[in-house]
C-alpha cells in the first residue's frame, strides 16, 4: 500500500510510491530515441558476421552513392580517435588496441567494420547492405577452456596463449589447511555467459556546435560524467565543451556501466558531418555487441574438519574475456575472488584466476559482476561439504558464520565486513519456511517418488562502490541541494538512476531533514551541465553513498539555515525542524521559504555568510557496505519431463535501514527474476564458430511474468557504522542470492540419486537426463 | 531491425486483396507475428505487402449446419486472431479442443494480433495449431482470383514451413467439425521456454462408449518437420478400455518412425520422449473428460 | 550443426552417381539454384535463391566435389554467403544398391540408397536467429533436393529407355 504523505510525518521508512512512475507509465518519458533534432541524421552500424577474420578489403562505393547517405566511415578514417577505455588496472594486463571501427581484422560477431550515416534511418540501414566487405574467415575460439590449450586459434596473434592476466591472491596458510584437512570437496563450477538484455537498448544522440566547438552527447548510460570525461579523452576534446546528456534509461543491469565505441562514434560523426546523428541500436546488436555478464569456470575445493568446521578454499577462477577489455572486464573476476569466502569463516584461502581472451563479446559487470559468482561457487560448496558429512545444510552454515561479537570482521582476501548478523536472516528464513516441517514433508514426498528439495543459500555483497582507493575511477559520490528563493527544492545527484527509484528516496530523506513536503522537492541528475561531477549508478551504491553525500550536504545547508533563522527571529536558541525554525524562548517561528526569500534578498546577511541557500557535498566513505541474507527455494522437480516447479521462494535481506520498502522490495524481486533466469533458462551460446546462436529472444529464454514464483521477503536491521544514513544497497541483494538456493534445492531434489552437482541452466532436459539416467550426467 | 523498402496495400475487400497478390512477389499480412519479425531482420524482403487486416469477410466465426463435417462444421476466418478462438463462445462450445489450443500460443500480445490463417499458412513446424487441427482433420479453404478449393490439413501442410498454397493463392477460412456430444479432448504442450512454441506439443480427441474406447484422434506438433497424426497410437487405444495401461501403451509409439528435430532447446532424443509423456497427458486428461 | 540421413533412389548405382556428378541435374535439383557455372574440375560457382516460407535469402557460393571413389562414394562441399549470413555444408555422401519400397521405378525394384552424413555451418543473422528452425529446414532442403533428383531420374531414366 502507498501512502499519501503530508508534511508532518517522517517519509524514511514508509512505502511511497515512486515519483517517476507517472511518466514511465504513461508513455511520456524521453528516452535517447524520442530525441528529435532539426537536421538530425540517422547512422547505422555493419558489422562483422565472422568471429574470427582478416579483412582483405572494404568498398564503399555503392553505399556512399546512394541518395541520402551523407557519409561511410571504417577503420582508416578514425585513426584520431582514441581506444575505447579500459578503467581496470591489474599487473601485467594485457590490452589489446580496441579501437572504435576495426581495422585490418574481426575479433568476434558484432565487431563494428563501418558506420553509414543518411538522412534517415531507413537509408542508413539499406546503405550497409550495400557495403561489400571482402573476409577471409580465420579459425575462433569461444570457449574458454579450449582457448588456453596448446594449438589453440590465437584470439589476438600477438598473444598465442590467450591469456590475459593472470592474479593470484592468497590469505593466510592454505597449503597447510589442505594438508590438515580431514575433508576436502571437490567441484567444477560454472557461470554461463548471459545477456543483461535491458528493456532500452543502448542508443546515443551527437550534436556538435562546430562555432562553439561544443559536443552534446545523448546517452543511454549509468554513468554520465565519467562517459563525458572519457569520451572526450578520445575525441581529443576539451572536457569542459563536452556535456553528456542521460535522458530516461531503461534498464541497465550494469551493461551501460561502461564506454562504447559507438558513443565515441556518433561523437566523431556528428564533428565530421556537422549534423546531429543518432543511432539506436536494435535488439539484435544488443545481443551481438553490449557486453555480457558472468562466463565462469570455477574449480573449487573446500578443506574442512569432519565436524564441519571450514578451514581453506581454493579456488582456480577461468573468466572468459571475450575479445576485448571493456571499462571494467578484467576487474570483474577480482571481485569474485574478494568474495570467495562468502560469509563464512575461512582464514586459508588461495585463488588463481586467468582472464581468457576468446572471439566473443567482452564480459563486464552484470547485475552483481563478480558477486553472484562467488556466492553461486561458495554455495554450492557448502552444500556439496553438508552432503559430504551428511549434516544438515543450514547447521553447516550457522556454524561457520562469525559471530555477533566479531565484526569489523577482517576476512581472509582482506575486506572488512562492516556489520552483521548473519546468523539473523537465515533463522528468520527457516523459521519462514518452517524448516523443519518442511524437511518432513520433504521427506514424506520422496518416499512418494517426488523429487522435492529445498535449496538454501546466505549471502554477503561488497556494495556501496566504494572507498575510492579500491576503485578505479573514484569511489566518492556527489550532492548538491539548493532551496530556490520561493522555497521550493532542488536536489542534485551525482547518481544516475535509471529504474532504481532515487528521485523518491533522495525526495524521502531530503523532505525529512528540512521538513518539507515532498512534492516541493525535485531530484536532477544525469546531464554534466547542470549536475555537480558524480560517478553514477551501479554496484547498489546510489543509496550507500550517493544518500550520505545528499545527508551530509542537507546538513550543511540546515546549519545554514539555521544562522539565517537566529538572524531573523533574533534569538541564538533555534531549531529547525517541520519546515521552519524556531525559537525556543519565544516561541516564534519562521517558514523556510522566508527565510531563503531573505537569504536571496540579502538585505541583511547573518554574519560570515554568504547569500542563497546552496550546499554541495562530496562524500568519501571509509568502507564499503557489506550487507547479507538468506534465501530458501523449495522446488520439485517433474519426473518425466525434467521440469521446475519452484514451490516457494523466501528472500530474507538485511540492508540495514530501508528508506522506502516498496522498492526495496522490488529490487529484491527484480533481482530475483534474474537470478532465476540464470538459474533456470539464461544462457549465451557460442557455438564452435563463435557464433551465438542465442541471438534474440526467441532463443535466448528471459523469465517471464508468467513463469515467476510468489516472493516472500523478509528484513532483519543490523545496524552499520559506515554511513549516517545507516543503509546498504540492495541492488543486487536479489540476484546474489537466487541461482545458488535454486540449484541446492533442484540438487537436493535429486541427490538421493547420487546427483552432486548441475550446472545452470537447469534446462528441463538436463535435469530429465539426470532422472532417466540414475543421476549420471 | 529496419525491413527492406515494401509497396503496402490494404485492400478492403477480398477480391481486391486476390488481384494483387496475382501480380506477384507479394507476400500477405496477417496478425504479422511472424511476418513482420522476418522481414525486420531482413530474412523476408518482399516488394509488396498485401495487409488483409481491414478484409471483414475473413473475420467471420460462424456454424454452419451442412457444410463439410456429418456433424456440422465450424468456419473460421483466416484473420481470427487467437484470442478471438480461445475465447468464442461458439469456438468453447462447439469445438472445445480448438478453443485449448489457441489459449496455449505464445504470450498474450502474441494472441491478440496473431490469427489461424497466418499460422496455417506459415507451417511453422513447432506452432500449436497444426497439432489440434490433424486431431481435428480440418480442412483449409484456400482461394485465388480464379477459383477456390478445400483441402484437408494434412495435405495442405507439404513440410516445415512448407505449405501446398500457391503463389497467388490465399488461405481463406480453416473448417472444424462441431464436435460431437461427448468427445473428451487435451492439448498438452511443452513450451520451449524462450518464445513458447512447443517442444513438443499433443492434442487428443476420444470417445468411449459402453466402457471402450470407440474414438481416437492424436495430432503431435513440434517433434517433426510437420505435424501430423499419431494414428499408431489412435488404432492401439481404440477398443481398450482406456486405462492407464493401455494410455501408456499408445503413447509409447506416439514418436515411432518419425525423424525427429534438433535444436538447442532439445534434443531429438529428448523430444521423442516428451513426445511420449505429453501423449500419454493428453489422452490421460481427453479421457476423463469424456463421457 | 550435425546432418545425416539417408534417401532412396529408383536409379542404378552408376546412374545415380552420374546424375549427382551431373551440373546440369545438380543446378536443377538444388533448391533455388539459379545459376551453376564449372569453374575447374568438380567445382562449380552458383547462385542460390533459397525460399522457405516467407524467408528469402540470395546466396552466392561455391560446389566442390572431392574424394572421389565412382560409383561408391564422393564428398560434397556447398559453400554459400549472402546478405543474411552464410553456410557451409561438407558431406560423404555413400551410394549403396538398394530395393525400392516405395514410389515407381521402371527398373522394378532395383534402386541406391544414398546416405549422407555431414556438417553444417551457418554463420551470420541466420545463425544468430535461426536456430530453432535450422533443423528442420535442412532437413526440408535435403529431402527436396532428392525428390527432385528422383525425378530428374526417372524423367532421364525414360528418356534412356523410350527413345
Ligand atoms: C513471441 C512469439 C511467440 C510465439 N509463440 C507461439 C507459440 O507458442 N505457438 C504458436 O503456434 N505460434 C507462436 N507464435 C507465432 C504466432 O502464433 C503467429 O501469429 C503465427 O504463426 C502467424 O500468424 P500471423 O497472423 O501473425 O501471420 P503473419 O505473420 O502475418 O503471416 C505469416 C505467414 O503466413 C502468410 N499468411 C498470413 N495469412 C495468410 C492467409 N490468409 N493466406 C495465405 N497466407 C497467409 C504470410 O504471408 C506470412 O508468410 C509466436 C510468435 C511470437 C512473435
Amino acid at each position: 500500500m502507498a501512502t499519501t504523505i503530508t508534511k508532518t510525518e517522517t517519509l524514511v521508512g514508509k512505502r511511497i510510491r515512486r515519483k517517476e512512475d507517472p511518466r514511465l507509465i504513461t508513455g511520456t518519458a524521453t528516452y535517447v530515441d524520442d530525441i528529435q533534432m532539426p537536421g538530425m541524421h540517422h547512422a547505422c552500424i555493419l558489422r562483422s558476421p565472422h568471429g574470427a577474420a582478416r579483412i582483405r578489403s572494404i568498398n564503399i562505393k555503392p553505399a556512399i552513392n546512394q541518395a541520402g547517405v551523407v557519409a561511410v566511415f571504417i577503420g582508416k578514417d578514425i585513426e584520431a580517435v582514441g581506444p575505447v577505455p579500459c578503467g581496470a588496472s591489474l599487473p601485467g594486463l594485457r590490452v589489446p588496441a580496441h579501437s572504435i571501427l576495426a581495422k585490418d581484422r574481426v575479433y568476434y560477431v558484432g565487431h563494428p567494420v563501418a558506420v553509414a550515416v543518411a538522412t534517415d534511418r531507413y537509408i542508413a540501414r539499406d546503405a550497409i547492405d550495400l557495403i561489400e566487405v571482402d573476409y577471409e574467415p580465420l579459425q575462433a575460439v569461444s570457449d574458454p577452456e579450449k582457448a588456453l590449450e596448446p594449438g589453440a586459434p590465437a584470439v589476438h596473434p600477438e598473444w598465442p596463449d590467450n591469456t590475459a592476466f593472470t592474479f593470484h591472491q592468497e590469505g593466510g596458510e592454505p597449503e597447510k589447511a589442505f594438508k590438515e584437512a580431514e575433508v576436502v570437496v571437490k567441484q567444477r563450477i560454472t557461470s554461463q555467459r548471459l545477456v543483461p538484455t535491458s528493456i532500452e537498448t543502448r542508443g546515443v544522440v551527437a550534436d556538435y556546435r562546430s562555432a562553439e566547438k561544443n559536443l552534446t552527447l545523448y546517452s543511454s548510460t549509468q554513468i554520465p560524467h565519467l562517459l563525458r570525461t572519457l569520451v572526450a579523452q578520445m575525441l581529443g576534446l576539451a572536457e569542459n565543451r563536452m556535456r553528456v546528456i542521460t535522458p530516461e534509461v531503461g534498464g541497465g543491469f550494469g551493461s551501460k556501466l561502461n564506454v562504447y565505441a559507438e558513443e565515441a562514434l556518433m561523437g566523431f560523426v556528428a564533428m565530421k558531418i556537422g549534423k546531429p546523428v543518432k543511432w539506436i541500436e536494435s535488439r539484435r546488436e544488443n545481443f551481438l555487441c553490449t557486453i555480457h555478464g558472468r562466463g565462469h569456470v570455477d574449480y573449487y575445493e573446500i578443506a574442512a574438519r569432519r565436524d564441519g568446521t571450514v578451514l581453506g578454499l581454493r579456488l582456480k577462477l577461468i573468466q572468459d574475456l571475450g575479445a576485448y577489455h571493456q571499462l571494467l572486464t578484467p576487474a570483474i573476476p577480482t571481485l569474485s575472488v574478494l568474495m570467495m569466502p562468502g560469509l563464512y569463516k575461512f582464514r586459508n584461502v588461495i585463488a588463481d584466476i586467468v582472464g581468457v581472451f576468446t572471439n566473443c563479446v567482452p564480459t563486464d559487470a552484470y547485475r552483481g559482476a563478480g558477486r553472484p559468482e562467488a556466492t553461486h561457487g561458495i554455495e554450492r560448496m557448502m552444500d556439496l561439504l553438508a552432503l559430504e558429512l551428511k549434516m544438515d545444510p543450514a547447521e553447516l552454515r550457522l556454524k561457520n558464520f562469525p559471530g555477533k561479537g566479531e565484526f569489523p570482521y577482517l576476512t581472509a582476501t582482506g575486506l572488512s565486513y562492516d556489520s552483521g548478523d548473519y546468523a539473523a536472516p537465515l533463522k528468520k528464513a527457516l523459521d519462514m519456511v518452517d524448516y523443519h516441517k518442511l524437511r518432513n514433508a520433504q521427506r514424506d514426498a520422496k518416499a512418494k517418488g517426488r523429487l522435492m528439495g529445498i535449496g538454501i543459500s546466505t549471502y554477503g555483497e561488497i556494495c556501496a562502490f566504494g572507498p575510492s582507493p579500491a576503485t578505479p575511477a573514484g569511489g566518492w559520490e556527489s550532492a548538491t541541494v539548493k532551496i530556490e528563493p520561493s522555497g521550493k527544492v532542488t536536489v542534485l545527484t551525482g547518481t544516475s538512476p535509471h529504474g532504481q527509484g532515487e528521485e523518491t528516496t533522495f525526495a524521502q530523506i531530503a523532505a525529512d531533514e528540512l521538513g518539507v513536503s515532498m512534492d516541493d522537492i525535485i531530484v536532477l541528475h544525469g546531464d554534466t551541465s547542470i549536475v555537480q561531477y558524480g560517478i553514477g549508478t551501479f554496484g547498489s551504491r546510489s543509496t550507500a553513498v550517493g544518500g550520505p553525500a545528499l545527508y551530509y550536504a542537507l546538513q550543511d545547508l540546515k546549519a545554514k539555515i539555521k544562522k539565517f533563522g537566529e538572524m531573523l527571529l533574533e534569538s541564538d536558541d533555534v531549531t529547525c525542524s517541520g519546515g521552519q525554525c524556531i525559537c525556543n524562548k519565544t516561541g516564534k517561528t519562521i517558514e523556510f521559504a522566508q527565510i531563503a526569500a531573505a537569504s536571496y534578498r540579502a538585505m541583511k546577511l547573518p554574519p560570515n555568510t554568504e547569500p542563497g541557500l546552496m550546499a554541495t557535498h562530496f562524500w568519501e566513505p571509509p568502507n564499503f557496505a557489506f550487507p547479507f541474507g538468506a534465501h530458501i527455494v523449495v522446488s520439485e522437480v517433474d519426473r518425466d519431463t525434467g521440469q521446475v516447479e519452484i514451490q516457494r521462494y523466501v528472500a530474507v535481506d538485511d540492508c540495514v535501514n530501508i528508506i522506502n520498502p516498496l522498492l526495496v522490495d522490488g529490487q529484491i524481486h527484480g533481482g530475483v527474476a534474474q537470478g532465476l533466469g540464470q538459474a533456470l533458462c539464461e544462457q549465451a551460446v557460442y557455438d564452435e564458430n563463435a557464433q551465438l546462436i542465442t541471438g534474440e529472444l526467441m532463443d535466448y529464454a528471459l523469465p517471464k511474468a508468467s513463469t515467476m514464483p510468489y516472493i516472500e521477503t523478509g528484513h532483519t536491521i543490523t545496524p552499520s557504522p559506515v554511513n549516517p544514513l545507516g543503509v546498504k544497497g540492495v541492488g543486487e541483494a536479489g540476484t546474489i542470492g537466487c541461482s545458488p538456493a535454486v540449484v541446492n534445492s533442484v540438487v537436493d531434489a535429486l541427490s538421493h540419486l547420487g546427483v552432486r552437482h548441475i550446472d545452470m541452466p537447469l534446462t528441463s532436459e538436463k535435469l530429465w537426463k539426470l532422472v532417466r539416467q540414475g543421476g549420471q550426467a | 531491425m529496419i525491413p527492406q523498402n515494401f509497396e503496402y496495400s490494404a485492400p478492403t475487400s477480398l477480391k481486391e486483396a486476390l488481384a494483387l497478390i496475382a501480380k506477384g512477389d507479394a507476400k500477405v499480412l496477417a496478425g504479422g507475428m511472424s511476418l513482420i519479425p522476418l522481414m525486420k531482420l531482413r530474412l523476408a524482403a518482399p516488394e509488396h505487402v498485401v495487409d488483409l487486416s481491414r478484409i471483414a469477410d475473413l473475420k467471420s466465426v460462424h456454424e454452419d449446419g451442412k457444410g463439410e463435417f456429418p456433424g456440422g462444421a465450424l468456419h473460421l476466418g483466416a484473420l481470427a486472431t487467437h484470442f478471438e478462438i480461445e475465447s468464442s463462445a461458439l469456438v468453447r462450445s462447439k469445438c472445445p479442443l480448438l478453443a485449448e489450443v489457441a489459449s496455449n500460443i505464445g504470450d498474450v500480445q502474441v494472441r491478440n494480433v496473431g490469427t489461424i490463417g497466418g499460422s496455417t499458412a506459415h507451417a511453422d513446424p513447432a506452432a500449436d495449431y497444426p497439432a489440434g487441427l490433424m486431431a481435428l482433420e480440418a480442412k483449409v479453404h484456400l482461394t485465388t482470383a480464379k477459383g477456390e478449393r478445400t483441402l484437408p490439413i494434412d495435405q495442405f501442410i507439404v513440410d516445415a514451413l512448407s505449405t501446398a498454397l500457391k503463389p497467388n493463392e490465399l488461405v481463406r477460412e480453416i473448417i472444424v467439425p462441431v464436435e460431437t456430444r461427448g468427445t473428451g479432448f487435451s492439448y498438452q504442450k511443452l513450451a520451449q521456454p524462450a518464445s513458447g512454441f512447443a517442444v513438443v506439443g499433443v492434442a487428443a480427441r476420444v470417445r468411449k462408449s459402453a466402457g471402450k474406447v470407440t474414438f481416437v484422434r492424436v495430432g503431435v506438433t513440434g517433434l517433426a518437420g510437420k505435424a501430423f497424426r499419431a494414428t499408431r497410437v489412435e488404432k492401439l487405444l481404440e477398443g481398450t478400455s482406456g486405462s492407464a495401461a493401455d494410455i501408456q501403451k499408445a503413447a509409447a509409439q506416439a514418436a515411432e518412425g518419425v525423424d525427429a528435430n534438433t535444436d538447442l532447446h532439445a534434443s531429438a532424443d529428448y523430444r521423442r520422449q516428451m513426445t511420449k509423456v505429453f501423449t500419454a497427458r493428453a489422452l490421460t486428461q481427453a479421457l476423463s473428460r469424456a463421457d | 550443426m550435425k546432418v545425416g540421413g539417408s534417401y532412396t533412389l529408383p536409379l542404378l548405382r552408376q546412374r545415380a552417381h552420374e546424375l549427382l556428378q551431373d551440373p546440369a541435374i545438380l543446378a536443377r535439383c538444388m533448391p533455388g539454384c539459379e545459376d551453376l557455372k564449372k569453374i575447374g574440375p568438380d567445382e562449380y560457382e552458383m547462385q542460390m535463391k533459397v525460399v522457405v516460407s516467407a524467408v528469402q535469402g540470395l546466396f552466392a557460393g561455391k560446389v566442390r566435389i572431392t574424394d572421389q571413389k565412382p560409383p561408391e562414394s564422393f564428398r560434397l562441399i556447398v559453400e554459400g554467403s549472402g546478405k543474411v549470413g552464410f553456410m557451409k555444408g561438407d558431406g560423404l555422401l555413400t551410394l549403396v544398391p538398394a530395393t525400392v519400397t516405395t514410389g515407381v521405378s521402371i527398373l522394378g525394384s532395383e534402386g541406391t540408397e544414398v546416405r549422407y552424413e555431414g556438417d553444417v555451418q551457418v554463420g551470420g543473422t541466420l545463425a544468430g536467429v535461426g536456430q530453432r528452425l535450422l533443423d528442420s529446414t535442412a532437413k526440408m532442403i535435403i529431402r527436396k533436393f532428392f525428390e527432385k533428383l528422383a525425378e530428374a531420374g526417372a524423367e532421364t531414366e525414360q528418356a534412356a529407355i523410350v527413345p
